[in-house]
């Protein structure tokens, strides 16, 4: 696992997105609770707060040689806008 | 269930009464109602009407649970005219009825009496909380007043319900002060925030969001759909509305996703080409249907997968739906999918997309062109190319053009590794980089190396490192002054470095012996003097060798009282004459020195001072490698005796001196010592056994790959294990595929089983007891090409190299049969030699040729002038 995917942030992220991530992903795993997740967290960190690691980190990634079904792990379904009635007709039922 | 059958004897109603409470529990208020009223019919008292009025009240119930607000309600308005008592205990029923039909004014019209007591509240307000649907219908509900609180509530909750369901919404539109937490209305606006942050893609908040609202309260409804669309998973267990939302609001992506995993299949397999370039068709098309936003990416690496695989381009990109986007990450993805192909050419390639894609990157602005960035480009770069084999590189750096268009070397900067490091140097100036080079230029030539590690020490000057390396360079060269004076810089810089420390002592020592074999004894006493003045060389054996330096510089001096005096220094020092003399011995061969140093015969010795020589010829070498000692040598007959006595005393000896006397057998060709110290070693066991199978690896005569790879594998393991870098080093250069490929490697629970089998195998080998065989642990591949066979020691006869020039099937019918002999010796035998002399000559031709010689080389010497007179025959044998 990649550093960008151990934080779950992108190849291009900045420096307070990776720093939010890292925050998030310590509230996840605490040291205390989760000695060796933590110390991988921290590497990770480490390794991106490192202009010249993060770099060679981006440069070294063969993500594009994972399972294309990949590229739906991180990606959002679109959720359409569809009025208040569909909704309603849910709130009407019991 | 049928209805109460009119024969039921109703004397006695008490199992009626509790048949129908039974069926109204069990949810069955449709036959408790029917069985109610013909229980009633017959009954007509108090108590069955009281039973008639529950089954009622269940039916209602239930009625509205169905969704039948207007049933219900018509229900209530029926019992309430048929029994007008009863008014009051179907209330409950009734106003949540009407609240579900839309007609609030019943339910909310006692809100407006300030007597009202706090139990009829909490009970409007339950069932506001629990059955009202319709905000609209409360927000207008005229039956309170207009700036009422629970209206105003209502108002804002359904506008904010309605902005939230049709597109963004801000903030303020969420922040709805009007709903108090107090509110019976308080969960909508749970809901309205939890669908907001759903369609934000904020799915943990919104997750947050619903675990707070009331299960019992009316957006708890909604609860079950929203989560299928924060889990993407099936809609089992949904009702037809909620998968009618759900359908509405989310996209699936299940095609999607089969479509891919399709696409990666059909890669994996190496399908024909055709249904590669159909599935790719079906997944692109679908990405732009479910995942628009992930279309442009999906195309890049296809193309980068389809290029790797050598799918046609034209083909491929019409599949794709037209052009991928080229841009810094697609050179990225096809620069990189380039250099982790098995197939070393494709490494220029990957430096030409590199540089693509620090053009492009330039141009997006990804980073600076004098960043670290582009620097460790640069490096990455270099280390690409450090994979193409000398000969291929300077082949494609000496073709001066690219892409079939001439170029300048500078254009095509990216070939060469001296221009890539030099630009990540000069843009950033860090030490890494430059050691980096120096590795690099190490591996090219000792000028190369020497000239960036001057660079280096011009750039960055409080770097040691470089100053360490020329000063290793110029000791190597007996360029002693240049030497001390990059060792005097480097002490300025990191006196307490441990190399530095070192080295001063080092140097000076092999300066001294420098100048005993120029014959310039003044100077090497010069040297002397420094060295005693350094506080280091008091320590351990270290002053026993400066009194034999100095022993040799009085000998070479002519001084013999001097020298007398030295050696008797040395002899106390030591507490041993013949140590002393050993060390003598050594010293004087590494200075070259011209007067024989005299040892008494180990036949003269006794017994004791035989088994002693181990001992001391562990510490005389071990003095000689403190100081570095090149070229420190022992006679040859006491190594003999070492040899035939190691056996004996190798228990009394500690770890480092089994190991001095292995490198001592190592060093001076024998092997046997080596191998005799290498099992002392093993059988101590500890950190030093990898150490000790490495020794045995070295020492392992020729001709038994297998066992020395698994040596040098079981060594490289243990050495990790152990923590052991330089004896891991080592072996890994013992194992190294020169042709690139994977080295053999063990497990630690095989090397541990190499250990086992080599003490179990005592004896030194040879060609009839080869030791214990490793094909089942290490499956090596040996190559069986003639200069690898030779340089393994296989290769005992000239024809042995012939062996790749023919086919399996011709090396069959290679071998030198009598019959092949005789006609070889027929056709070349001059005509008029006799047959007795014919017979003796093909006798010594036979012989000769089955001891190695060539064909023509037994012919020329049979022959001399040949059958015809002519010269010896040149070239390979024709058959």
């Amino acid at each position: 696992m990649t550093a960008n995917e151990r934080l779950g942030v992108s190849t291009n992220a900045s420096e307070e997105e990776i720093r939010a991530a890292y925050l998030s992903k310590v509230k996840e795993f605490p040291p205390d609770r989760s000695p060796v997740e933590f110390e991988a967290v921290r590497d990770a960190y480490e390794t991106l707060c490192d202009p010249r690691k993060r770099f060679q980190a981006m440069l070294l990634s063969s993500a594009f040689s994972a399972p294309l079904v990949s590229l739906l792990s991180g990606h959002k379904a679109r959720r359409n806008f569809v009025g208040p009635q569909p909704w309603r007709e849910v709130l009407k039922t019991k | 269930m049928s209805p109460l059958p009119a024969s039921l004897p109703h004397e006695n109603g008490q199992p009626v009464e509790n048949s129908v409470r039974q069926l109204i529990a069990n949810g069955k208020s449709k036959i408790a109602l029917e069985n109610a009223k013909q229980f009633h019919k017959t009954q007509q008292s108090a108590a069955s009407e009281s039973l008639l009025l529950d089954a009622y009240q269940a039916r209602i119930q239930a009625l509205l649970d169905q969704n039948l607000a207007g049933e219900a309600k018509a229900l209530v308005d029926l019992v309430r005219e048929r029994f007008p008592a009863a008014k009051m205990r179907l209330e409950t029923v009734g106003v949540a009825a009407a609240a579900r039909a839309g007609d609030l004014a019943e339910l909310l019209r006692p809100l407006n009496d300030a007597e009202l007591s706090p139990e009829r509240r909490a009970a409007i307000e339950q069932i506001i909380q629990t059955q009202v649907t319709d905000l609209n219908a409360l927000s207008r509900c005229a039956a309170l007043p207009a700036e009422h609180s629970l209206r105003q509530a209502a108002a804002a909750l359904d506008r904010a319900f309605h902005a939230v369901t049709s597109g963004p919404v801000t903030e303020e539109q969420m922040a709805l002060p009007e709903v108090s937490h107090r509110s019976p209305l308080a969960g909508w606006k749970l809901l309205i925030r939890a669908i907001a942050c759903l369609y934000r893609g904020e799915d943990a908040q919104c997750r947050d969001f619903l675990a707070t609202i009331k299960p019992e309260s009316v957006p708890a409804r909604l609860v079950p759909a929203m989560r299928e669309m924060l889990e993407e998973k099936g809609t089992t267990g949904l009702k037809p509305v909620e998968r009618a939302l759900l359908s509405q609001v989310t996209v699936n992506c299940a095609d999607l996703r089969s479509a891919l995993e399709n696409l990666d299949r059909a890669f994996a397999e190496e399908d024909d080409d055709a249904r590669i370039l159909k599935a790719v068709n079906v997944a692109v098309r679908e990405c732009k249907r479910s995942a628009p936003e992930q279309v442009a990416l999906l195309k890049q690496i296809v193309m980068v997968r389809g290029v790797a695989m050598a799918l046609d381009h034209k083909r491929l990109t019409a599949a794709l739906d037209g052009a991928v986007r080229e841009d810094a990450a697609f050179f990225r993805m096809s620069a990189r999918a380039m250099e982790i192909s098995d197939d070393q050419e494709d490494l220029v390639e990957a430096c030409f997309l590199w540089d693509e894609f620090r053009r492009q990157a330039l141009r997006e602005g990804l980073f600076p062109a004098s960043g670290v960035e582009m620097a460790e480009l640069y490096l990455h770069m270099a280390d690409v190319l450090s994979g193409i084999p000398a000969n291929w590189l300077k082949h494609v750096q000496e073709a001066r053009e690219w892409g079939g268009k001439p170029a300048s070397a500078e254009e095509r900067y990216f070939l060469f590794p001296e221009k890539l490091y030099a630009r990540a140097c000069v843009i950033d100036q860090q030490a890494d980089a430059f050691s980096r080079w120096l590795r690099w230029a190490t591996s090219q030539s000792v000028t190369k190396a020497e000239n960036v590690a001057r660079e280096w020490q011009r750039i960055r000057p409080q770097d040691i490192e470089p100053l360490l390396y020329l000063m290793k360079e110029a000791e190597k060269r007996n360029a002693f002054p240049s030497a001390l004076s990059y060792l005097e810089k480097a002490e300025r810089i990191d006196a307490v470095h441990s190399v530095v420390r070192s080295a001063r002592l080092r140097l000076l020592a092999a300066a001294a012996l420098r100048h005993l074999q120029q014959k310039k004894p003044h100077l090497a006493m010069e040297k002397i003097a420094l060295l005693a003045a350094l506080p280091q060389s008091q320590q351990g054996d270290r002053p026993a060798l400066l009194a034999g330096l100095r022993a040799l510089t009085y000998a070479s001096s002519r001084d013999q009282a001097g020298a007398t005096a030295a050696q008797k220094e040395m002899e106390r020092l030591l507490g041993s004459d013949l140590s002393a003399r050993l060390l003598l011995f050594g010293i004087a061969a590494a200075a070259k020195h011209s007067d024989p140093i005299l040892l008494p015969e180990t036949k003269s010795l006794n017994r004791e001072q035989r088994a002693a020589i181990p001992a001391l010829i562990a510490r005389v070498v071990a003095i000689s490698q403190d100081l570095g000692i090149q070229k420190f040598e022992v006679p040859t007959l006491y190594l003999k005796e070492a040899e035939a006595q190691f056996a004996s005393t190798s228990a009394s000896l500690k770890v480092e001196q089994i190991r001095a006397l292995g490198q001592l057998g190592l060093l001076t060709e024998h092997p046997k010592l080596a191998w005799a110290a290498s099992e002392a070693g093993l059988k101590r066991g500890g950190p030093a056994e990898a150490y000790f199978l490495l020794l045995r690896a070295q020492a392992t005569p020729p001709g038994l790959e297998v066992r020395r790879m698994a040596l040098a594998a079981a060594a490289a393991e243990l050495g990790r294990f152990h923590r052991d870098t330089d004896t891991v080093d080592e072996a890994v250069e013992i194992l190294r595929n020169p042709f690139g490929g994977d080295s053999p490697s063990l497990t630690l629970e095989k090397a541990r089983e190499v250990v086992r089998r080599e003490l179990a195998s005592a004896a030194f080998p040879g060609p009839f007891k080869p030791g214990p065989d490793y094909r089942d642990l290490l499956p090596v591949k040996v190559c069986q090409c003639a200069d690898c066979r030779r340089e393994r020691g296989e290769i005992s006869g000239p024809f042995d190299d012939y062996d790749e020039e023919f086919d399996e099937e011709a090396d069959d019918d290679f071998e030198f049969s009598e019959d092949e002999m005789r006609r070889i010796f027929n056709e070349n035998m001059p005509k008029d030699i006799p047959p007795a002399t014919a017979k003796l000559l093909f006798e010594v031709m036979k012989e000769t040729l089955l001891s190695g010689a060539s064909p023509d080389e037994v012919m020329a010497r049979v022959f001399p002038g040949g059958p015809n007179g002519g010269g010896k025959k040149k070239g390979r044998r024709n058959r």
